[in-house]
Formats: structure tokens, C-alpha cells, sequence
């Protein structure tokens, strides 16, 4: 770990404020990646700002038809909450499923989702779920809020500060998980909401989650687990290594998606 | 078993160390510290085979806060033609593994070393040294390293008559096999693959080596033996014995893998070129790239057997890879496959390979899992050829009593018969199976050890016990010894602390390995615990002034023999205590000794699996093993050796594997790509503990520790061809190899 200077925000101004001050500021959520990313001196930041101390950063509130969860808010309260288990389970389960009991009481949804990991699961939980990612200062669909690997439509300085969820009416998560690390070899997000149907995949893509439109054509109004099952993916631009080709990525696609869909009812 | 009362021996009591683990406070090697201490980096080989040109350190040493820089010409070096045995180890390898001499082996190989004010110091020094190679041709699997051409990692080692990587052989022959398979009328042959794997011991090596000014050494270090730290660092110090003490910290996890050194001999040097303790702790990627996995195999099984069902023949095949120096387990391949059976007729031969990755360390029964993955294979296919069940073709060739075993012993009073009968009997045996489920068996033999031990048992002055023993505790070995000598003394367990000695305060005590640490140290705890009991029925005889002979020790005090002796109230250990000082001094006894009598463990596992027809994924569903445990001292250490072992057989069968990249590096050195196995992975691991006590030992025991890992490849692999109809011959059955398989059978070979 290199030298770096550690500021404790007290508010969400304060933050931002820290931040716009410093030469190469970096905030810290739960870091579940950043703090090994600093430890094996694969980045420098000038300065850390913690969001530990910005209250209004965690938290979850049901606003009758969306389910708004605070960026700072763990892992481990997503999944244990009775919002979230009772109004969008696949959400729960996604969060019940991330890393281990360690990561899901540090981690949180803000700081997934501004690394945007390709092989993490809440990008697949947002863009499938349509949910609006709320920042400090402007809200985005999520679809556009992921751009590529491990890249954002966020600004320098421009801090998450919830992720709004509509009220799917039927979606389910399924993952195949990696033996080793647990994050997503591939894990699909299949949900309807408000009419429509979406499959967001995490973990296959060299550039990140993505929507399968031959999935979702073929899961079509009534979610058809069989249909999507027989959708040969392509394995073009899909990620390949030590665990898992390109070609059994794509196949894990169709029955991952399958699944979620059987699962969604 | 003897006639004694049992009532400690056989209970689960609380652990010793259980306390300290879950509280944090228990002192690994890691979390010792000492004024002045400095920190040391190890230089490891970006080439996976290279001729050292050059070094120069000068950079390094120039480096503000550097203190000290070592390299092999600060290292003993052992000359390659002359064997220096040190146990299994040879310490012409040794001293070349910690440090590379001539040429970098495998990439990670250790180069030099730098001790500095911070880790952070050391790690750039580390940089600075300056490094000249001829970069050479490598070779890391088996098949490409016994190639005609393939490149040659030591050229002064020969085979056939020239050089050759393959650097040792080993060869067990009973009876003809050749006229036994004449007899037969199936013979069924097949050959095998298992990748390497690593022990995924959770703690990475370390150390803290204090040399003084005067030369005397203390090492705090995580091992399996504190007694080959000792030997080991000074060999290759030169240093006398006598000037260092090893202090064995509480250990992380072993199987085997801490029965060498890495770091002590280095972090001495740097301590004694730098005049200041030096700490060395490893990373985790240093600890896959560069201590010992176990070996990755090649083998071909060929059995023979008449249409009534008796085998007559048997051969086995096994090239085990060593790694890059000399030393794989091939005994443990080649001499446990057959150990099991009473086959006439058997051939059984391994061959050790170099290649350029890291040299092997011991894992759990060394080289048993994989004989016994492709004979237990094999018999599967036998048994389906003659329509026999599986489990009994075992039976009727299991070794009893008397069988004489291909690789030399002819058994004493052994127990695996007990553990076919009661699989067959278990209502697993007889569970429903649902569709693309699959159900395997097979068994596997541990050779178990006895050898060196050392203990001292004293009694305090307040009347408790304080045990010590010489062995570090990898496995419940400190409960165990506290409820034997509860139950020789009679007393309470809590009243006895048992700890570990380090080399300067117990006598001589070799490896904790080998499945022998409790058999070995009961004995000497038994022969001090009677000493102890002698002196405390003297004690008390000197008070009442009678016969020595006249007292018994029991239930924990010391009584008149009957009535002729005299009518005396019973003295307590507490009561002898207090007044030891009158009758004679402190009371305590010690017994060094070469144990013997170590006797085979055995063991038959049944495993059902579920094949996910989609993904290719193998799900254990139910895993029942059945073992021969001699007698369970504390039951629910047994029981945890024996899910233990399981749990890494399913890791080794269906996802672990070392991965080199185009480069010869090791492309997963960490738990983020290695595939171990996690408890949610897992179902129940049942164990039943079957006690055919060994007659030998005064507690009836048998290493327990390493068996339950030797069939547990063969179960799994035998249960996946019982769901699929396919036979996996290469490990592991990972999902996307299985998926490939249900398409094209082709692909499980």
C-alpha cells in the first residue's frame, strides 16, 4: 500500500467537497475491492474518502411503487431486508448470494456498482431490473449508467447516492457462480416490469452487463423458460479464461436465463 | 484395548487451544514480533527454467533501510552427487529449493532475499538486484517432460544411461503377473490423469529468526516440526544444533505442506548478516507459486480376474511429477493402490519426474489418492464386467490378518473387512437414487507411521498435570494426549494442560505427519504417565510408611493395596503434591522413544452425486465414510479428520487443479482462481468410526489422519460413471469438462 491521505466525510457535501479538493481523490464505500486493490499498490489515490460517516447514505424506503436503497446500504441489509424479500426477492437473493458473509456486511450496492465489475451481480440486478441510478447530481437509467469494463457514465467527483428499484412484477436471479472467487461466471437477471421483459447478463461479456435481446425475444410477454433454453448465444465478445471458454459462457446463458425465468414464474 | 475404565479416552472434550483460536489470541508465527525486528523479501524467478548468469546485489545494499541481502553463495550448498538424506527429504534438493544455485527451476523460485526497515523496503530492493539469465527451453506436464527431447532440468541426473527428467523409480513385485493374467478371463486396463493440487492450508508460511550477537538462534515459525526446523536451518547454515531453538507457533493448517522449510534458513541468514530478528511472511500467490502442491500423475492400471470372480493379476503404472527437484510420493502410489487386496499377483511401479514448477511438498496419504483413483477405477470396471457389486469384489479380496501385501508387510490384526461390512450393511448403501444420480464406492489404505517421540509429564504443586509433548498440533493432538493422560492418571481432563515443546525444552520429536503424532506421543505420555504413577504410589508409601508395593494408583489417588497393607485414608494427587517436597522433590517423568508398531488404516466411502444435465456441475449429495479408526481418542477430532480429508478429495475430484499459462507461471495463485471446495459446497460429511483397536498400541491407536482422503477421488469418479455411464479417467470433473463429456464421451478421457 502506498501513502495516501484519509479524510472521514461527514456529509454528502463534504464528501464532494474532499474530493474536488484533492489531486486524485477516491471514495471509499465498503471497500471490498478497492482496499486489496491499494494493498497490492495497483492504485495510488492522493486521498480516501470515506463515506463511512455519511448517515444518509444507508438505508432502504418503499415508496409504494419503487423500492429506493441507499448507495452505502450493505449487502447483507438488501438481503435481510423485508422491503426488498418481500417486494423484489430476486433482489434479496442477489445480494444473499454476493461474495461471502464477510464481503456482504462490507460491501455495499453504491460501491458494486460504481466499480462495476463485469462479473458482479448487482450491474445484472440494475440493468434488469430497469432501476435508476441516483448520484448527486443527476439520475440515469441504469442501462446508461454501466458504459464497459469496470467504467461508468459517472463524472470525476459525481458520487452514487441510491439506486432506485420499479416493483417487477415477476423476475428472478440465477448464477452460475465461479468455484473459486464466487463472483458471476454468468449470472442472469430476468424480470417483467411494467410489461416488459428484460435479461441482463453479468460475468459474459468482455464489456460488461448487457441485455440478451435473442433472450428476451424468446422469453417473450409469458417469460417462456424452454424457448429461452433453446437460444443458441453467440460466443463472440464473450470473456474466456482459465475457468470457463467463451462457447460455455454463452451456453450458460441460455439456461442461466432459462432458469431465472422458471424461477420468475 | 486394554482393561481400563475408559472414561476420558472415547469422549469428545472441550479443546485446548479453542479458546485462544476463536478469541483471536492465539499466536501464529505471523503475529510474533521483537524489538529491533526487520523485515525480509524474497527475490523469486520471473522464468520458469533459466541458467543463472549473474548477480548483483550492490543496488540492493545501497538502498536506504536496506540491512542485509542473501543469496545461494550465503546458503550450504549440498554438491549434487553426493545423497544427503535428512528424513524423506534429500538436502542436495533442499538447498537448492530455498535458493536457487546454477539454474532458476520454476518461476517463483526464490533468487535472493533482502531484510529491510519495512516490508514495503524489502519488496523494492528486492527490485533493485540486478539478474542475468540464460533463458532456457521448460517443460511442466508429465507427458512433455519424458519426451526424448524435452528439455532437461538437470543435467547430471541419468536414466537409461543419460540425462533425463525422470530422476527416480520404485518397484513393489508379489508373485507372477504375467501368469496371473494367463488365468484370467476379463482384464480390463485403463489410464488415468490427476492434475496437481494444493494443501490450501489458510496460513502462509512464516517466521521471526533471531540470530544473536553470541550466534545463539531463536525461530518462531509455522511447521509441522520444530525439530526439522531446527535440522534443517542448521544444515544449511551451518550452524551446530545446539545454537538454535525452534519454537513451534500455533499452525494454521498443514496437510502435509509445512514438513519442509521455505523461509527459516533465509530469514537466518538475514538475521545474522543484519544482526537484527528478521520476520518473513508469505503471500498467498507466493505460497501457490512456490511451496509444494502435491504431485499431478499419469498412470495405467491393469487388472485381471477369472469369470467367477476372483482377481488374479494386478499392474499399476505411476509417473507422479516432483516438481522441479527430485521427491515425489511415488511410494505412497505405488505401494498403497494395491495395499488394500489380496491379490496374488501384482506389479506396481512409480516413476518421479522433474519439471519446471514447484517441488512437491507432502499432502494428506502423499501419492495414496492418486494409486488409489486409478485402481479403485479400474475394479469399478471389473466389478461391471463380471456383474458383481462393487462393494463385494472388495469384500472378497479384502486384506485381513495374515494377507501379504505387495508392497512388503504381511498384516497384523487390520480392519478393513469391518469397514466393507459395514458399508454394505449402511442404509445409504441402499438408498433410492433419482434421475442423473449416481452412487460410487471405493476404499484406500494409508501406510501410517511410528518413529520418534518425545514427552515429559509433571505434576505441579498443587496436584495438576502438565503434559508436553514435541509434536506441533495440526489435528486435535493436544485434546487426544490430555483425555490419555486423564485416563492413566485418573483424573479430571481440565486438569491436565498438554503443550508443545519447542526444541530446547522436549526431547527429540520427528514430524507431525505420517498420521503418527498421537499414536507416537500416546506411547511416550504412557510410559511417563506410569513412571509418574510409580513414583506417586512410592510417595505415598514413604507418608505411611509401608511397602511401595503395597499401594495401587486408582480412580486418581493412591489407596493401600488390601487390607494386609493397612488401613490408610486415600491420598490424592493434590495431597501427594503438597507434601512432595518431604518425600523426595519434584515429581515429573519424561520418555524419549522410537515407537513402533504403527499398523494400516483403511477405509471404504460411498458417495452419490447428482449431474446437473445443463451445466455439467457434479453435486455430492451424500457422502458416508467408513474407517478403521483403531480406537477414536476424542471422537469428534476422528470425525473431523475424516470429513477433512473428504471435503479436499471432492475439491482434488471436481475443481482444484494447478493452471500454467503459455508462459510456464502458475495462472491461478490465489483463492480468487484456485477452485478449492467451501463448507455451502458441501453436504453432510457422515462419518462412522469403526474401532478395531490396534493391538500394538497401549491405547489401541492407528493414525486416523490421512486415510479418509485416499478413496475419495475413486468414489466420486466411480458414482459420476454410476450416474452417466461415463468414466472420468482426468481429474478434476469440472463442469465445463463434464458438459463437453455429455456431448462427446470422448472428452471425460
Amino acid at each position: 500500500m502506498y501513502n495516501f491521505n484519509y479524510k472521514k466525510a461527514s456529509s454528502r457535501d463534504d464528501a464532494v467537497a474532499a474530493q474536488s479538493s484533492a489531486d486524485d481523490g477516491s471514495y471509499l464505500a465498503g471497500g471490498m475491492t478497492l482496499i486489496p486493490t491499494l494493498k497490492q499498490r495497483l492504485a495510488q489515490p492522493s486521498d480516501l474518502i470515506d463515506l463511512a460517516d455519511v448517515g444518509d447514505l444507508a438505508g432502504i424506503s418503499d415508496d409504494g411503487g419503487a423500492i429506493t436503497i441507499g448507495a452505502m446500504t450493505t449487502h447483507a441489509t438488501v438481503a435481510e431486508s423485508e422491503v426488498v424479500t418481500s417486494k423484489i426477492p430476486a433482489l434479496a437473493a442477489l445480494a444473499g448470494h454476493i461474495g461471502d458473509p464477510q464481503v456482504r456486511n462490507r460491501g455495499t450496492i453504491g460501491g458494486s456498482i460504481a466499480n462495476n465489475d463485469p462479473a458482479a451481480d448487482y450491474p445484472a440486478g440494475c440493468v434488469g431490473l430497469n432501476a435508476t441510478i441516483i448520484t448527486n447530481k443527476r439520475e440515469l437509467p441504469a442501462e446508461d449508467f454501466f458504459t464497459d469494463l469496470f467504467e461508468t457514465a459517472l463524472e470525476e467527483g459525481e458520487l452514487v447516492t441510491a439506486v432506485s428499484f420499479p416493483i417487477p412484477d415477476k423476475a428472478a436471479y440465477a448464477k452460475f457462480p465461479n468455484p473459486a472467487s464466487r463472483y458471476a461466471i454468468v449470472g442472469v437477471m430476468v424480470a417483467q416490469t411494467g410489461g416488459e421483459t428484460r435479461a441482463a447478463v453479468t460475468g459474459a461479456s468482455q464489456s460488461g452487463v448487457f441485455r440478451a435481446a435473442d433472450i428476451e425475444a424468446a422469453l417473450g410477454s409469458g417469460l417462456d423458460a424452454a424457448a429461452a433454453k433453446e437460444v443458441k448465444v453467440s460466443a463472440d465478445n464473450l470473456n474466456a479464461d482459465i475457468h470457463a471458454s467463451a462457447e460455455y459462457r454463452a451456453h450458460l446463458i441460455s439456461i442461466m436465463a432459462s432458469r431465472a425465468a422458471a424461477a420468475a414464474g | 484395548m486394554n482393561e481400563m475404565s475408559n472414561k476420558w479416552i472415547g469422549q469428545s472434550t472441550i479443546r485446548p487451544d479453542g479458546a485462544e483460536k476463536v478469541t483471536g489470541r492465539a499466536e501464529f508465527a505471523a503475529d510474533t514480533n521483537m524489538p529491533g525486528m526487520i523485515w525480509g523479501s524474497v527475490l523469486r524467478s520471473p522464468h520458469a527454467h533459466a541458467r543463472i548468469v549473474s548477480i548483483d546485489t550492490s543496488k540492493a545494499e545501497a538502498h536506504p533501510g536496506v540491512k542485509a541481502v542473501v543469496t545461494a553463495q550465503d546458503i550450504v550448498d549440498f554438491p549434487v552427487d553426493t545423497p544427503v538424506p535428512l528424513g524423506i527429504q534429500d538436502m542436495r534438493w533442499m538447498c537448492r529449493n530455498i535458493m536457487a544455485r546454477e539454474k532458476v527451476l520454476f518461476h517463483g523460485h526464490p533468487l535472493a532475499a533482502v531484510a529491510a526497515t519495512s516490508e514495503a523496503i524489502a519488496a523494492e530492493a528486492c527490485k533493485l538486484i540486478e539478474m542475468e539469465y540464460e533463458v532456457l527451453p521448460w517443460v511442466i506436464e508429465i507427458e512433455d517432460a519424458i519426451k526424448p527431447d524435452a528439455p532437461i532440468l538437470h543435467e547430471y541426473l541419468e536414466h537409461d544411461g543419460k540425462p533425463s527428467n525422470i530422476t527416480g523409480t520404485l518397484e513393489h513385485k508379489l508373485g507372477d503377473v504375467e501368469e496371473g493374467f494367463a488365468q484370467a478371463d476379463v482384464i480390463i486396463e485403463r489410464s488415468f490423469t490427476t492434475r496437481p493440487v494444493h494443501q490450501g492450508y489458510i496460513e502462509p508460511h512464516a517466521c521471526l529468526v533471531s540470530v544473536a550477537a553470541d550466534g545463539k538462534t531463536t525461530i518462531w515459525s509455522s511447521s509441522q516440526g520444530q525439530f526439522m526446523v531446527r535440522a534443517m536451518t542448521a544444515m544449511l547454515t551451518d550452524m551446530p544444533q545446539s545454537d538454535i531453538r525452534a519454537i513451534p507457533a500455533e499452525i494454521g493448517g498443514g496437510f502435509g505442506g509445512k514438513t519442509i522449510v521455505y523461509l527459516e534458513p533465509v530469514a537466518t541468514m538475514l538475521s545474522k548478516k543484519s544482526g537484527r530478528p528478521v520476520k518473513m511472511v508469505m503471500s498467498r500467490e507466493d505460497v501457490m507459486r512456490a511451496s509444494g502442491p502435491t504431485s499431478g500423475s499419469m498412470s495405467t492400471v491393469k487388472i485381471g480376474a477369472t469369470k467367477d470372480g476372483q482377481i488374479v493379476a494386478a499392474e499399476g503404472t505411476f509417473y507422479l511429477q516432483a516438481g522441479a527437484l527430485p521427491g515425489s510420493p511415488i511410494r505412497g502410489a505405488a505401494g498403497c493402490g494395491f495395499a488394500p487386496y489380496n491379490i496374488p499377483n501384482v506389479h506396481s511401479v512409480g516413476i518421479d519426474v522433474v519439471s519446471n514448477r514447484s517441488k512437491v511438498a507432502a499432502y494428506r496419504a502423499p501419492g495414496a489418492p492418486i494409486g488409489a483413483f486409478a485402481v479403485e477405477s479400474v475394479l469399478d470396471e471389473v466389478a461391471e464386467a463380471l456383474n458383481i457389486d462393487p462393494l463385494e469384489l472388495r469384500l472378497r479380496h479384502a486384506a485381513r490378518e495374515g494377507t501379504k501385501a505387495a508392497h512388503g508387510p504381511t498384516y497384523p490384526l487390520i480392519g478393513f473387512v469391518e469397514t466393507i461390512e459395514a458399508a454394505i450393511e449402511h442404509p445409504h448403501y441402499k438408498a433410492p437414487l433419482g434421475k442423473h444420480q449416481g452412487r460410487g464406492v471405493a476404499s484406500g489404505f494409508w501406510f501410517n507411521a511410528g518413529g520418534e517421540s518425545s514427552a515429559q509429564v509433571n505434576i505441579t504443586e498443587d496436584g495438576n498435570v502438565v503434559v508436553t509433548t514435541g509434536h506441533p498440533d495440526i489435528g486435535g493432538s493436544r485434546a487426544a494426549i490430555a483425555n490419555v493422560a486423564a485416563e492413566l492418571l485418573g483424573i479430571d481432563y481440565r486438569r491436565v494442560s498438554v503443550l508443545i515443546g519447542d526444541t530446547a525444552t522436549v526431547g527429540y520429536s520427528n514430524l507431525t505427519g505420517g498420521s503418527r503424532v498421537l499414536f507416537a506421543s500416546a506411547m511416550a505420555v504412557t510410559d511417563s504417565a506410569g513412571q509418574v504413577i510409580t513414583t506417586l504410589c512410592e510417595r505415598a508409601a514413604k507418608i505411611w510408611d509401608i511397602d511401595p508395593d503395597a499401594v495401587t494408583w486408582e480412580d486418581g489417588e493412591a489407596r493401600p493395596a488390601g487390607d494386609n497393607a493397612g488401613q490408610f485414608e486415600p491420598l490424592s494427587l493434590a495431597d501427594i503434591a503438597a507434601q512432595a517436597t518431604q518425600t523426595g522433590g519434584p515429581i515429573g517423568h519424561g520418555a524419549q522413544l522410537n515407537t513402533t508398531g504403527a499398523q494400516g488404516g483403511f477405509a471404504t466411502h460411498i458417495c452419490d452425486v447428482e449431474v446437473d444435465m445443463d451445466l455439467g456441475i457434479v453435486k455430492v449429495l451424500r457422502y458416508t465414510s467408513f474407517q478403521d479408526v483403531g480406537r477414536a481418542v476424542h471422537p469428534a477430532y476422528v470425525e473431523g479428520q475424516m470429513q477433512g480429508g473428504v471435503a479436499q478429495g471432492i475439491g482434488w475430484a471436481l475443481n482444484e487443479e494447478y493452471i500454467f499459462d503459455k508462459d510456464g507461471h502458475v495462472d491461478n495463485p490465489g483463492f480468487l482462481d484456485y477452485r478449492m471446495p467451501v463448507c455451502s459446497d458441501l453436504p453432510m460429511l457422515d462419518a462412522v468410526m469403526i474401532e478395531v483397536p490396534n493391538p500394538a498400541h497401549p491405547q489401541g491407536v492407528r493414525g486416523v489422519g490421512e486415510v479418509p482422503l485416499v478413496p475419495a477421488l475413486a468414489a466420486i469418479a466411480n458414482a459420476v460413471h454410476n450416474a452417466l455411464g461415463l468414466r472420468f479417467s482426468s481429474l478434476p470433473m469440472s463442469p465445463p469438462k463434464v458438459l463437453a463429456a455429455l456431448e462427446m464421451p470422448e472428452a471425460a478421457e
